[in-house]
C-alpha cells in the first residue's frame, strides 16, 4: 500500500471536497425553502473569487503585500462574504421575488440568465484574462512551506489547512445558525411548509432574503478559499464549480445541509482517488458515475429523506 | 369571404415575389471581391487579444503592426499595409466569428492567425470559401497542412512534427531520460496538446523510457492528485499545454508536494511572465532579444510597444513582411488592383532571405516552414536562456 499517494489523495479531495460542500450549502439551503435550483450559484462563487483578488491589488499585489496575511485573509473573506450576500440578496429581490408562484420552469429559466448575466459582466467589466491569487508568492511563499507533515511524508500546507479549517468552521456555524437561532428555527419551519409558517407568523420574505444572503456569503467564501488553495480566477470558472456542486448536493440530498457536506466531500474525494487510482482522464465520468449510481440506488440522495405526499 | 381570400393571396403572392428578389440580388461573392492597391491593403488579423493567453496574442498582435508601420514607413514600398484586428480568446467557436467577419468584408484580402491549431481547424473552411490566405505565426499541429488546405494554409513555425521528436531527444540526451525510467505526459484534453503528446510518447517509447499518459481539463486548476502520483522513477513531466498559467500551477503544485522531476513545457507554455516554475519548454521560435543582427529592430519595437516581447512576436512580424512582398507582387501583377486569389498566390511563393528570426522564410509545397527547427529554453530564476 502506497501511504503517500493515498494520504495525498486524501488530502487534495478533503481540500477540494470542502470548497464543494461550501458551495453546495448554498444550493441546497435555496432549494430548500424555494425548491429552486439557483444557477447562479457558482457565479456568486467566481465574484467572490474576484473580489478577493481585487484586495490582493489593493494591498501591492502577490509579490510585495503591505500586510499581513492573516489581515489580509480576514479582509478578504470579509468583504467576499459581504459582496456574495448582498449579490445573492439582490438577485433575489430582482430576479426571483415575482416568480415564487409562477410554474418551476419559470425561475429555473431565469437562474439560467443570470448566470449568463453575471458571467458576461465579469467578462465585461474585468476583462477575459485569467488572474492568479497567486498564493506562493505571498510573503516568500509561507502559505504553502508552513503546515505539518503527515506519515509517509505527506506535507499538508497552511493554504490547505485554512480551507478545510475556515470550511467546517462555516459548517459548523451555519449549523449552530440553523438550530440554536430563532430565524434558523424560521428558515426550517419555512422549509418544511411556507405556508403554514406563513399563516404561523413567519415573515417568510425576511426568511427567504437571509436565506440567500446567507448562501451567497458561503458561496463568496468558497471562491476565497478556491483562490488560495488554486490560485486562478477567471469570468466562467463559476459554471464548473457549480456543476459540481450542484452534483454535491444532489448525491448528498438536495435541501438538506448535512447531506450538503458529505455530497463535496464524496465528489472531491471520488475525484481525487480516480485520479490517483484509475486515471485522470476518466475522473469526470467517475465523478458523473457516482451520480447515476447514487440516484439509483438512493434518489433522494445519501442523506436526503424521500418526500411524502398525502392524498 | 372572396374579398378577404384575394386579399390574402395577393399579400402572399408579393411576398414570394420579395424573397425570390432579394435572393437573386445577391452581393458579389467575398471571393472575388477586389480592392484598389491605392488604398493600404487589409490584412486581418486574428489573435487571442483577450482571454487565458492574451500576453501572446498581444504580443502578435504588436509585432504585426509594428511590420506594417515600418513597411508603410519605408517610402519604397508602393503598396501600403492596414491591419484589422479580430480577438478570438483562443476559442474556436469566437475565431469562427471573427472569420466570418473577415470572410464578408470584401476589403480584407488575407489573414495573419489565428494562433491556435483548434482555431485553425475552425476556420479554415470559412477562410478557404471566401479564397483568403491565412498563415499563422503559432499553430503547430501537423495535420493542418495535410493536405486539404493547401494553398489556403501557411505558417512560418515548424510544426508538431518537429517539436516532439526534437523534444524527446532532448530529454534523452540532455537530461538523462533512459530506458527503464518514467515520462509522465498530461495533456490538456485540447487537439493541439493530444496530438503533440502522441507524437512525443512514441518516440520516448522508441528508446525504452515508460510515459505514464494523463489527461486534465484545459479550465482545470488543481493537480494535487495528479501530482501525487509522479513517484521518482518519473524523470520528466511533459506538459503540452496551451495555457501557460496551467502549466505554472502544475509546477507550482508539484514544488509544493516535493516533488524533484523535472517540468518541460511545450510551446503552448512558452509565456516568461507566466509559466516560471517550470524546468525546461520549448519553442518553435528564437528569442530575437538575444540575437544581434536584431538589435535595432527590437530596440524600435520596444519604443513603440514598451512593456517587454516574447518569442511568440517575431513570426507575425515576418508575417506581415510577407503579406506586404506578396501584395506589391500581386498589384503588379494585377496593374492596380489586387484580389484574394492575385494575393494568395504570390503568397505562396514569398522567400525572404534574411528575417529576424534569424533563418530565412520560405514556404514548402504543404505550406510549412521550409527547414523549420524548435529552440529548447532553460528557466533559470525566471528566466528563459535558449540551451538548444
Amino acid at each position: 500500500m502506497n501511504w503517500n499517494l493515498f494520504l495525498t489523495e486524501l488530502v487534495s479531495g478533503v481540500t477540494h471536497g470542502s470548497v464543494y460542500a461550501l458551495i453546495a450549502l448554498g444550493y441546497s439551503m435555496v432549494y430548500g425553502i424555494l425548491k429552486l435550483l439557483n444557477f447562479a450559484h457558482g457565479d456568486i462563487y467566481m465574484v467572490g473569487s474576484f473580489i478577493g483578488f481585487g484586495l490582493i491589488t489593493v494591498f501591492g499585489g502577490a509579490e510585495a503585500l503591505s500586510t499581513s496575511i492573516w489581515l489580509l485573509l480576514f479582509l478578504m473573506f470579509f468583504c467576499a462574504m459581504l459582496g456574495g450576500g448582498l449579490l445573492g440578496v439582490l438577485i433575489e429581490r430582482f430576479a426571483y421575488r415575482r416568480l415564487r408562484n409562477a410554474p418551476r420552469i419559470a425561475p429555473l429559466i431565469t437562474a439560467l440568465g443570470v448566470s449568463f448575466f453575471l458571467e458576461n459582466a465579469a467578462l465585461l467589466v474585468l476583462g477575459a484574462q485569467y488572474q492568479s491569487y497567486d498564493t506562493f508568492a505571498w510573503k516568500g511563499g509561507e502559505l504553502w512551506r508552513k503546515g505539518f507533515t503527515l506519515p509517509a511524508g505527506v506535507h499538508v500546507a497552511l493554504a490547505q489547512i485554512i480551507v478545510v479549517v475556515g470550511a467546517v468552521v462555516l459548517m459548523v456555524l451555519l449549523t449552530l445558525f440553523v438550530q440554536r437561532t430563532q430565524l434558523g428555527k424560521a428558515m426550517r419551519a419555512t422549509s418544511f411548509d411556507r405556508e403554514a409558517a406563513a399563516m404561523m407568523g413567519i415573515d417568510v420574505d425576511r426568511v427567504i432574503v437571509a436565506t440567500f444572503f446567507i448562501g451567497s456569503a458561503l458561496a463568496g467564501a468558497a471562491g476565497v478559499f478556491n483562490g488560495l488553495a488554486y490560485q486562478q480566477v477567471w469570468p466562467y470558472m463559476g459554471f464548473q464549480a457549480g456543476l459540481y456542486a450542484f452534483i454535491a448536493a444532489v448525491v448528498g440530498g438536495i435541501g438538506n445541509l448535512p447531506g450538503a457536506v458529505v455530497g463535496g466531500l464524496v465528489i472531491g474525494l471520488g475525484q481525487a482517488f480516480s485520479i490517483g487510482y484509475v486515471s485522470s482522464t476518466f475522473s469526470d465520468a467517475i465523478v458523473f458515475a457516482i451520480l447515476i449510481v447514487v440516484m439509483v440506488v438512493r434518489p433522494s440522495g445519501v442523506l436526503g429523506r424521500a418526500a411524502v405526499q398525502k392524498v | 369571404m372572396f374579398r378577404r381570400v384575394g386579399l390574402v393571396a395577393i399579400v402572399a403572392v408579393a411576398a414570394t415575389l420579395a424573397i425570390v428578389a432579394s435572393a437573386a440580388a445577391r452581393p458579389a461573392s467575398p471571393a472575388t471581391a477586389s480592392a484598389s492597391c491605392s488604398s493600404p491593403v487589409q490584412i486581418g488579423m486574428m489573435a487571442p487579444i483577450t482571454g487565458p493567453v492574451s500576453s501572446i496574442g498581444d504580443d502578435q498582435l504588436h509585432w504585426a503592426l509594428f511590420a506594417v508601420s515600418q513597411w508603410n514607413a519605408n517610402k519604397a514600398n508602393k503598396v501600403k499595409l492596414k491591419i484589422v484586428q479580430g480577438d478570438t480568446q483562443l476559442q474556436a467557436s469566437l475565431a469562427s466569428t471573427v472569420a466570418q467577419q473577415f470572410a464578408s468584408n470584401g476589403s480584407i484580402m488575407g489573414v495573419i492567425g489565428p494562433a491556435g491549431s483548434d482555431e485553425v481547424q475552425a476556420v479554415a473552411p470559412i477562410l478557404k470559401k471566401a479564397g483568403l490566405a491565412f498563415a499563422s505565426g503559432s499553430a503547430t499541429r501537423v495535420s493542418l497542412t495535410s493536405g486539404s488546405d493547401k494553398g489556403y494554409f501557411f505558417r512560418d513555425v515548424p510544426n508538431d512534427g518537429v517539436q516532439g521528436p526534437t523534444d524527446a531527444a532532448y530529454m534523452t540526451s540532455k537530461l538523462g531520460v533512459k530506458s527503464g525510467d518514467t515520462v509522465m505526459i498530461v495533456d490538456d484534453q485540447e487537439s493541439y496538446s493530444t496530438g503533440l503528446a502522441d507524437i512525443v510518447g512514441p518516440a520516448l517509447q522508441a528508446k525504452g523510457v515508460t510515459v505514464d499518459r494523463e489527461s486534465v481539463s484545459q479550465k482545470a486548476t488543481d493537480f494535487s492528485a495528479l501530482v501525487a502520483k509522479i513517484t521518482s522513477s518519473v524523470k520528466v513531466v511533459f506538459l503540452p499545454f496551451q495555457v501557460a498559467s496551467e502549466a505554472q500551477l502544475f509546477a507550482q503544485q508539484a514544488q509544493a508536494q516535493g516533488k524533484t522531476a523535472v517540468v518541460f513545457g511545450s510551446d503552448g507554455t512558452f509565456d516568461s511572465k507566466n509559466f516560471t516554475a517550470g524546468n525546461y519548454v520549448s519553442f518553435f521560435a528564437p528569442d530575437v532579444t538575444t540575437i544581434a543582427a536584431d538589435n535595432a529592430v527590437v530596440t524600435a519595437f520596444n519604443k513603440k510597444f514598451p512593456g517587454g516581447t516574447s518569442p511568440f512576436g517575431a513570426p507575425n512580424y515576418v508575417l506581415a513582411q510577407m503579406y506586404g512582398a506578396a501584395a506589391t507582387k500581386a498589384c503588379t501583377a494585377e496593374k492596380g488592383k489586387i484580389t484574394r486569389a492575385a494575393l494568395r498566390n504570390a503568397f505562396a511563393k514569398v522567400s525572404l532571405p534574411t528575417t529576424i528570426l534569424g533563418t530565412p522564410v520560405k514556404f514548402s509545397a504543404t505550406g510549412d516552414l521550409a527547414g523549420a527547427k524548435f529552440h529548447i529554453f532553460k528557466i533559470v530564476n525566471g528566466k528563459y536562456e535558449t540551451v538548444q
